[in-house]
C-alpha cells in the first residue's frame, strides 16, 4: 500500500480541526448576530411561557459562564448529538437531522450511481472521437447544461412528466399506497426498505418518484465527470506508454481498458467526491420546493419559517461534518490507489 | 498596435473567436438590459413588486401581446418583472465575485509569500470556510437579519473567497520561489511592492479568467438561495424570487397551470450564466495550453 499511516493521520487531524473550527464559528454566529442568543435558541417564543423558555435556553447554553467554557460545552453537545428538542418538530434535533440525511442521501446516492458511470462513458467516448459530431454535440450540451439552474430543470422535468403521462412526481412515496400495503420504513432509504420487505408496488412508486429529481441533479455530476475524463483520456492517449503499447501491437480495447482507464480512475474518484458535496445543496433546493420530498431541504425551510435555531445550527454543523468526511475519505482513497500522490 | 495590458491583450486576441463573440453579446445585452429595463418595462411599478389592486381578472393570464410573458399569481406583468430582475442578477453576481476575489487574492498571496505560521493559519482558515455550504450561512443570516442583498452577498462571499485563496495560493507558490522574486527580495524591495508587481502581476490572468467564469456559478447559487426564500424579500424583482413565488404560491401545480411563471425566469438565468461561461472558456483555453485542441492521436 503506497499510502502511509502518517498521511492518513495528518489528514484526519486536519479534518477534526476544521470541524471544531466550524462548530466554534457557528457558535460565534449564534452569539454575535443581532438578537439575544437565549431568545434565538428558544426559537423566539411568544406568550406567557416565553420567559420560562428563554430561562431554560439560557441555562442550556450556559450563557452565564465564561465563553471558553460555553464553547467547550457546545462542542461536547455536538459530538454527543445532544442539542435539545427541535422547536418546529418537538423531537430531538439529532433525530430530525438523521431522518433528513437518509432521505437526501438516498436521492444523492441514486443519482450518483447513475451519473458517474454515464459521465465516464461519455467522456471516454468523446475523447476517442475528438472533433467528431458526437464530441462537439456532447461538448456544447455540457456547456449549456452546466449553466442551467437545477431547480428550474427539475420543474421542467416535472412539467414534461405531467403533460405526457399525467404523473406528477411529488413526495417520496404515495402515502395511500404505503399505508395500504403496510410499508414500514426501517433504514429510511425507501427503495432499500421496499426491496427488503418485498413490497414491489411501493418500490416501483418510490422509484418513479426518485427518477425525476435525480435526473435534474445528475446534470452537474455527468457534466463534470464527462469533461474531466475527456481531458484525462485525451492526455493519456498522448503518453509514451500508449505509443509503446500501440507499437507492440496491443489491441485498442485492451489499451483503453487496462492502461488508459486505470490511469484516470483516481482523479475521477476525486472529482466525483467534490461534485457529490456540491450536489447536496442542489438536492436540498430541488427536493423540497420542486418535488415536495422530505429531506434536508424541507428541514431547512421549516427551520426558517419557525425560527428553529437549534435545527439551523445542527444542520450547519452536521452538514459540514459530512462535507469534510466525504472529502477526507476521497483524499485517502485517492492517495492509496494513486501511487503518484506523494505526501 | 495591440494594447499593452496583458489582460486586455488576452481579450483582444480572442475577440475573433465565435464562442467569445456570443458570450460577449449575451453579457453586454444583459448589462444593458439591467440599466435600461426600468425605462422599457411596460409596467415598471409591477416590475418592482407593486400588486395591482382590484384586478383579479388579470391573474395568471397566459402570454399575449399585452403581457408578453403572461401574468403571475398576483396579476403582475411577468415580462416587466423578469427584465427588471436582470439588475439584481448583475449586482449579486458581480459583487459576490469581486469581493471574494479581493479577499481571496490577499489571503492566498500572503499565505504563499510569508511562510511558516502565517501560511499555516491562512491555509487552515481557507480549508475551514471552503467546508461550509453557503446556503446554511444564508439561513443563519436570514434568521437574524432582514431580507435583502446583504444576506445573499455576505453568505456567498463567506464561502467563496476561500476558492480564490486556494487557487491564488497554488499559483503564487509556484512563483515566489523563482529567482527573480528572490533577487527582488535581496535587492531590498519592500514586500508590498514585490507582492504587487512580481507576484500578483504575474499570476493575475488565470485568476481573473476563473472569476469571469465564476460569475455564472455565483448567479446560479444566488438564485438558488433566493429560490429557497432565504435571500431577497418576496416581491423583489429577482429571477430566483420570481420562481419561488411561482412555485410556493401554488405548489407544484404551478407548472401545470401556468408554465410561463417558471419557464421565463429560469430561461434568463440560463442565458446569463451561459453568457459568462462562453466568455471565459476561450480565454481559459488560451491561457492553459493543455486545453488547446492540438491533439495528434496514435490510433
Amino acid at each position: 500500500m503506497p499510502v502511509s499511516l502518517n498521511y492518513i493521520f495528518k489528514r484526519i487531524l486536519l479534518s477534526i480541526l476544521v470541524v471544531i473550527g466550524v462548530i466554534v464559528f457557528s457558535y460565534i454566529l449564534l452569539l454575535y448576530t443581532p438578537g439575544d442568543p437565549a431568545v434565538k435558541w428558544a426559537g423566539n417564543p411568544r406568550g406567557p411561557e416565553a420567559r420560562k423558555a428563554i430561562e431554560i435556553a439560557r441555562r442550556e447554553l450556559g450563557l452565564d459562564q465564561p465563553i471558553h467554557v460555553q464553547i467547550a460545552q457546545f462542542i461536547y453537545h455536538v459530538f454527543t448529538g445532544n442539542l435539545g428538542l427541535s422547536i418546529a418538530y418537538k423531537v430531538p434535533v439529532s433525530q430530525v437531522i438523521t431522518s433528513g440525511f437518509t432521505a437526501t442521501l438516498e436521492l444523492l446516492i441514486f443519482t450518483y450511481l447513475l451519473a458517474v458511470p454515464l459521465g465516464l462513458w461519455l467522456g471516454i467516448y468523446s475523447a476517442l472521437r475528438r472533433g467528431s459530431r458526437f464530441d462537439s454535440f456532447i461538448q456544447s450540451l455540457s456547456v449549456v447544461l452546466a449553466s442551467t439552474p437545477t431547480f428550474w430543470l427539475g420543474a421542467i422535468i416535472a412539467l414534461i412528466s405531467y403533460s405526457t403521462t399525467g404523473f406528477l412526481p411529488y413526495g417520496r412515496v404515495s402515502y395511500k399506497l404505503a399505508t395500504s400495503t403496510g410499508f414500514n420504513p426501517i433504514t429510511g432509504f425507501y427503495l432499500l426498505d421496499a426491496l427488503i420487505q418485498g413490497n414491489y408496488a411501493v418500490f416501483l412508486d418510490a422509484l418513479l418518484r426518485i427518477i425525476p429529481p435525480a435526473l435534474a441533479i445528475s446534470v452537474y455530476p455527468i457534466g463534470v465527470v464527462a469533461r474531466v475524463s475527456r481531458t484525462l483520456v485525451a492526455e493519456a492517449l498522448l503518453e509514451d506508454y500508449v505509443r509503446s503499447a500501440v507499437a507492440w501491437g496491443v489491441r485498442r480495447n485492451t489499451i483503453i481498458k487496462h492502461f488508459v482507464l486505470k490511469s484516470i480512475i483516481p482523479p475521477v474518484i476525486q472529482i466525483s467526491g467534490l461534485a457529490f458535496v456540491y450536489s447536496i445543496v442542489d438536492a436540498m433546493v430541488v427536493e423540497s420546493l420542486v418535488f415536495g420530498r422530505e429531506g434536508l431541504g424541507s428541514i431547512l425551510l421549516d427551520s426558517l419559517h419557525k425560527a428553529d435555531f437549534r435545527v439551523t445550527i445542527a444542520l450547519a454543523i452536521y452538514l459540514t461534518i459530512f462535507y469534510i468526511s466525504v472529502n477526507t475519505i476521497v483524499d485517502i482513497i485517492q492517495a492509496s490507489i494513486d501511487p503518484r500522490v506523494k505526501i | 498596435m495591440p494594447p499593452s495590458l496583458p489582460f486586455i491583450r488576452l481579450v483582444h486576441r480572442n475577440l475573433r473567436k465565435y464562442r467569445f463573440k456570443i458570450g460577449l453579446s449575451i453579457t453586454i445585452a444583459i448589462l444593458v438590459l439591467s440599466l435600461v429595463s426600468q425605462y422599457i418595462a411596460p409596467y415598471p411599478r409591477e416590475g418592482l413588486g407593486y400588486v395591482p389592486v382590484g384586478e383579479e381578472s388579470r391573474r395568471l393570464l397566459p402570454p399575449s401581446p399585452q403581457y408578453l410573458f403572461g401574468t403571475d399569481t398576483l396579476g403582475r406583468d411577468l415580462f416587466s418583472r423578469v427584465i427588471m430582475a436582470s439588475r439584481s442578477a448583475i449586482i449579486q453576481a458581480f459583487s459576490v465575485v469581486f469581493l471574494s476575489l479581493i479577499i481571496g487574492l490577499i489571503v492566498g498571496v500572503l499565505a504563499a509569500y510569508f511562510k511558516g505560521l502565517v501560511e499555516l493559519v491562512l491555509n487552515y482558515l481557507t480549508e475551514l470556510f471552503m467546508a461550509i455550504p453557503s446556503i446554511v450561512i444564508a439561513l443563519f443570516f436570514r434568521l437574524t437579519l432582514e431580507a435583502g442583498f446583504h444576506v445573499v452577498i455576505i453568505s456567498l462571499v463567506t464561502t467563496w473567497w476561500a476558492w480564490y485563496a486556494r487557487i491564488t495560493y497554488v499559483y503564487a507558490k509556484g512563483v515566489v520561489e523563482l529567482d527573480y522574486v528572490v533577487l527582488a527580495k535581496l535587492s531590498g524591495l519592500s514586500p508590498a511592492k514585490i507582492i504587487m508587481r512580481h507576484v500578483v502581476g504575474v499570476i493575475i490572468q488565470p485568476i481573473l479568467v476563473q472569476a469571469i467564469s465564476d460569475l455564472g456559478s455565483a448567479l446560479l447559487e444566488a438564485s438558488g438561495i433566493n429560490f429557497m426564500g432565504l435571500g431577497l424579500p418576496p416581491g423583489y424583482p429577482d429571477w430566483g424570487v420570481i420562481l419561488y413565488e411561482g412555485i410556493s404560491e401554488m405548489g407544484i401545480i404551478a407548472f401545470t397551470r401556468a408554465p410561463w411563471l417558471v419557464f421565463y425566469p429560469g430561461l434568463f438565468i440560463l442565458l446569463t450564466t451561459l453568457g459568462f461561461t462562453l466568455l471565459a472558456d476561450p480565454l481559459r483555453e488560451d491561457l492553459d495550453p493543455r486545453l488547446r485542441r492540438r491533439w495528434k492521436l496514435w490510433f
